[in-house]
């Protein structure tokens, strides 16, 4: 008895610091020096946290295609706008794309339309992973920022979702379009055909990256302040 | 039956048994504490918690966590090895960075279990990166002086690259026998220098990085460097400075001994007391005034001093004679005659042809000079000031009670076209020049003069002289022309009058009119015309000199009641000698003239005693200027 006594004393004093902090659960404070008590992130860190996520996946995006772009189209065919055969997959969503149909969207609408974005490219994505692997000369760079963005695409699926539920306090199911089916996957086209569509694959992703991150930061313009905002 | 009773009370024996042997009391394990969880790139995270007491049985842990947004759900750790002992380790599939984790620690053991508390874990906040790889410190050379540059690489797990993770680095280095750390704050740039290295020391240096929202990482492995010797230049460069300023120091005080002298002149100018030379001041100020001028006397002074030409300088004082008595001598002056003409007579000078005229004696100069200087000099009328100004006042006094107040007229120079220009000087006896008249009016009264006094300075030659008088005479002319003698003309001449003698310029480079001869003249005799037989002292210096030789002389003018004799200043040409004594003071004038005259007589009326010493001088036939100075002002 007196030894247990004597142990968990002795702990208690060890472990002073730590018993404070462990025992307050409910202080939300943003000291990294302790770990962290709150129970649930705030709504605004979350945000940041998306929009940090989705940058970066813009970033990289831009990066990869560049680097498919030098490697792999001839500068004629190099294309600016989304012109030529391959249509980007997203088009068929009801996605609003210039500023004014942007400013009409609600913030849920907003969230919603960033959820439907990040949903359909996660597929694609990964069978682009797949593609580039086949490919002779793709350099590593390439092949590990497509893969570095599939999987940052999946995480910030899982934000978007936790900060819709906070937002909105609705739940969404994770998977709920069906337009996946639209993408084909056709392995019988020939080597430029395949490049094509590969590199369309890319431009569309990054231009749709960036929507998504427009989205988000338009959103969190709104909280802070709602009528000055573009 | 037997034998599982038996086996029954083994068990319960072998227990007793244990627990009496160890001597120990068994319990439920004791309460864990999850002590810390890290995340080295934002993407995985490891957590370790503290046991306690195991209640002496073998005790297992469990880490359970549910996340926050699925509450209801709780999940076990799957990974307990990775990170070692007590530890869980949670892989990429099972970290959101979105979602709090509630993780609570279980310790079982036979007896029982035990919850420690729950913890919340934000994977964003217990980002902890591992230490920069690569550390390397090199030494670079600028200029001379070294200093280190560190540089390194981020941890490899940290994504830096992408923007995942921002790191921001701290260097700390110090010298390797010392305690103290020096922390250098670096930011998020990899690389770093340090400057201001000690020469020949070895220093070690260390890195660590942290994330923004994060705890720092460890302090990466030491990289020791070695400093080379460096000053071992500037050593040498400081003995060369010490020895140059060493070279210029004794040059410099090599000088300055050699000129201390002059520095000392220069620095502490020794302050002038009046001086005049010869002067007496005990006598003076004992009273005896008469004796301490007396004390001034030069009594070869007109035979030293002229016996070269350059000694001969001639300065010029000017004598103020009032308007309209200038006027009238203006009237009837010739060029070059030098005649003062007072009101009451009508000059008949013929200055410049050697002689005075006869009837015409008034020698209102007292004990001026006849004597001929420097040619240049000669019959100039160039004005001065002052020390003729007392001249003039005594004269005043002796002569006229209409003389203008004592101011000094200069006559323009003979040699210059101008009409007989006389300008009066300020009254101001600041020049120890005299002018020496050359002209005495025929008529002259005492209460007009022009006198000019020359005087020898003693310096220059007769070419400075000429030059010198040149100049004067332009000064002069230009306001005489202008008006009749007027203020400003006084005044104009008494700024050119102030002239120094020690000029030397070449008369023969000038235009110089003619440059006259200025020698002195010795009164001879007074011959049956009442005139007075010159002779002239020195001799023909000059070469411009082209005087009568043998007799030259002044005609007397006449003689005052006084019984003075009034002397012609005798007009010379331009090249001749003013013979002429024409003096300015009249007053002792008049006394010395008593002298030549055929009734001498004492000296009348001195007003002030300073005259004296004139009397004296013009027995060598010369009035020695200094003494005019002498006399009081008025």
């Amino acid at each position: 008895m007196h030894t247990r006594v004597l142990h968990q004393s002795l702990w208690a004093l060890l472990l002073w610091p730590h018993l404070f902090a462990v025992s307050a659960p409910l202080d939300c404070r943003d000291d990294p020096a302790s770990l962290a008590r709150c129970p649930s992130i705030s709504q605004e860190k979350l945000l940041d946290r998306v929009i940090h996520h989705a940058e970066l996946i813009y970033r990289v995006s831009e990066e990869s295609c560049s680097l498919f772009e030098e490697m792999f189209i001839p500068l004629p065919l190099r294309l600016q706008t989304n012109q030529g055969g391959y249509a980007c997959i997203t088009k068929s969503l009801p996605i609003p794309s210039s500023k004014s149909e942007i400013q009409q969207l609600s913030d849920k609408w907003l969230l919603h339309s960033v959820l439907l974005l990040v949903q359909s490219w996660i597929e694609p994505l990964v069978y682009l992973q797949m593609t580039l692997d086949r490919y002779d000369h793709a350099p590593d760079m390439l092949l590990n920022k497509t893969k570095w963005v599939s999987e940052k695409l999946i995480s910030l699926e899982q934000g978007v979702v936790v900060l819709m539920k906070k937002m909105l306090d609705e739940g969404t199911m994770t998977t709920a379009y069906s337009e996946q089916g639209a993408f084909q996957y056709d392995v019988q086209l020939d080597i430029l055909e395949s490049i094509m569509r590969d590199y369309t694959l890319l431009t569309c992703f990054k231009k749709d990256a960036h929507k998504m991150e427009t989205f988000l930061k338009l959103l969190k313009c709104r909280q802070t302040d709602k009528y000055n905002c573009a | 039956m037997m034998k599982n009773d038996g086996g029954v009370i083994l068990f319960w024996l072998l227990l007793l048994f244990t627990l009496y042997a160890r001597g120990k009391s068994y319990s439920v394990p004791g309460k864990p504490t999850l002590t810390r969880c890290r995340s080295p790139e934002k993407e995985t995270f490891t957590c370790w918690w503290e046991p306690s007491s195991d209640g002496g049985l073998p005790t297992t842990y469990k880490l359970y966590y549910r996340k926050e947004d699925s509450s209801d759900v709780e999940y076990e750790c799957q990974d307990y090895r990775t990170g070692g002992k007590n530890s869980c380790f949670f892989n990429k599939n099972y970290t959101s960075i979105w979602v709090n984790y509630n993780i609570t620690i279980v310790a079982i053991n036979a007896l029982g279990q035990t919850f420690s508390d729950p913890v919340d874990i934000d994977v964003y906040y217990i980002v902890e990166p591992n230490p920069p790889e690569n550390l390397n410190v090199t030494i670079q050379n600028d200029k001379g002086w070294p200093f280190l540059r560190a540089s390194w690489d981020p941890p490899k797990k940290a994504d830096t690259r992408s923007g995942w993770i921002t790191l921001i680095y701290e260097l700390r280095i110090k010298l390797e026998e010392e305690d103290e750390w020096e922390i250098r704050d670096v930011g998020q740039q990899k690389v770093f220098n340090i400057y201001g290295l000690q020469s020949e020391g070895t220093y070690v240096v260390q890195i660590r990085c942290r994330p923004d929202h994060g705890f720092w990482s460890e302090w990466s492995a030491d990289v020791q460097v070695k400093v080379p010797n460096y000053l071992r230049r500037n050593r040498s460069t400081w003995i060369m400075i010490i020895v140059f300023s060493a070279v210029v120091f004794l040059i410099l005080s090599w000088l300055l001994h050699i000129n201390s002298r002059n520095l000392k002149h220069c620095l502490l100018p020794p302050v002038p007391g009046p001086k005049i030379k010869g002067f007496d001041k005990k006598l003076h100020k004992s009273g005896k005034s008469l004796d301490a001028f007396k004390s001034l006397d030069v009594p070869d002074f007109p035979h030293h001093t002229f016996s070269k030409s350059e000694d001969l300088l001639v300065e010029f004082i000017e004598v103020y004679v009032p308007e309209e008595q200038e006027l009238m001598l203006e009237k009837s002056n010739d060029l070059h005659d030098g005649c003062l003409k007072s009101e009451s007579s009508v000059s008949d000078c013929d200055s410049g042809r050697g002689s005075c005229d006869s009837h015409t004696l008034l020698l209102d100069k007292s004990g001026q000079q006849t004597d001929t200087q420097d040619s240049q000099i000669d019959e100039q009328r160039l004005g001065e000031d002052l020390q003729d100004e007392k001249l003039s006042y005594a004269h005043q006094d002796m002569v006229s009670p209409d003389m203008s107040a004592g101011r000094v007229k200069t006559w323009p120079s003979v040699f210059s076209p101008l009409p007989q220009n006389r300008s009066t000087s300020a009254d101001q006896a600041s020049s120890l020049e005299m002018a020496k008249q050359h002209c005495l009016s025929d008529s002259l009264l005492p209460s007009e003069f022009l006198t000019s006094y020359h005087s020898l300075s003693g310096h220059g030659t007769r070419d400075h002289l000429g030059s010198n008088y040149w100049e004067f005479n332009f000064g002069n002319k230009r306001p005489n022309l202008t008006q009749p003698q007027t203020e400003a003309r006084h005044q104009a001449h008494s700024e050119i009058n102030i002239f120094t003698t020690g000029v030397k310029a070449e008369p023969t480079a000038l235009k110089f009119p003619t440059p006259r001869s200025s020698d002195y003249v010795e009164v001879q005799r007074v011959n049956e015309e009442d005139s007075i037989v010159l002779r002239p002292v020195g001799s023909n210096y000059d070469k411009h000199f082209e005087i009568q030789q043998g007799e030259e002389y002044s005609r007397v003018k006449g003689v005052d009641s006084d019984n003075v004799l009034l002397l012609l200043q005798k007009e010379a040409m331009e090249e001749e000698m003013d013979m002429c004594p024409c003096e300015q003071l009249s007053g002792t004038t008049e006394a010395h003239y008593t002298k030549f005259s055929t009734s001498p007589e004492k000296p009348t009326a001195y007003t002030h005693p300073t005259p004296q010493p004139l009397e004296e001088r013009v027995v060598n036939g010369y009035v020695d200027t200094a003494t005019m100075f002498t006399m009081p002002p008025y």
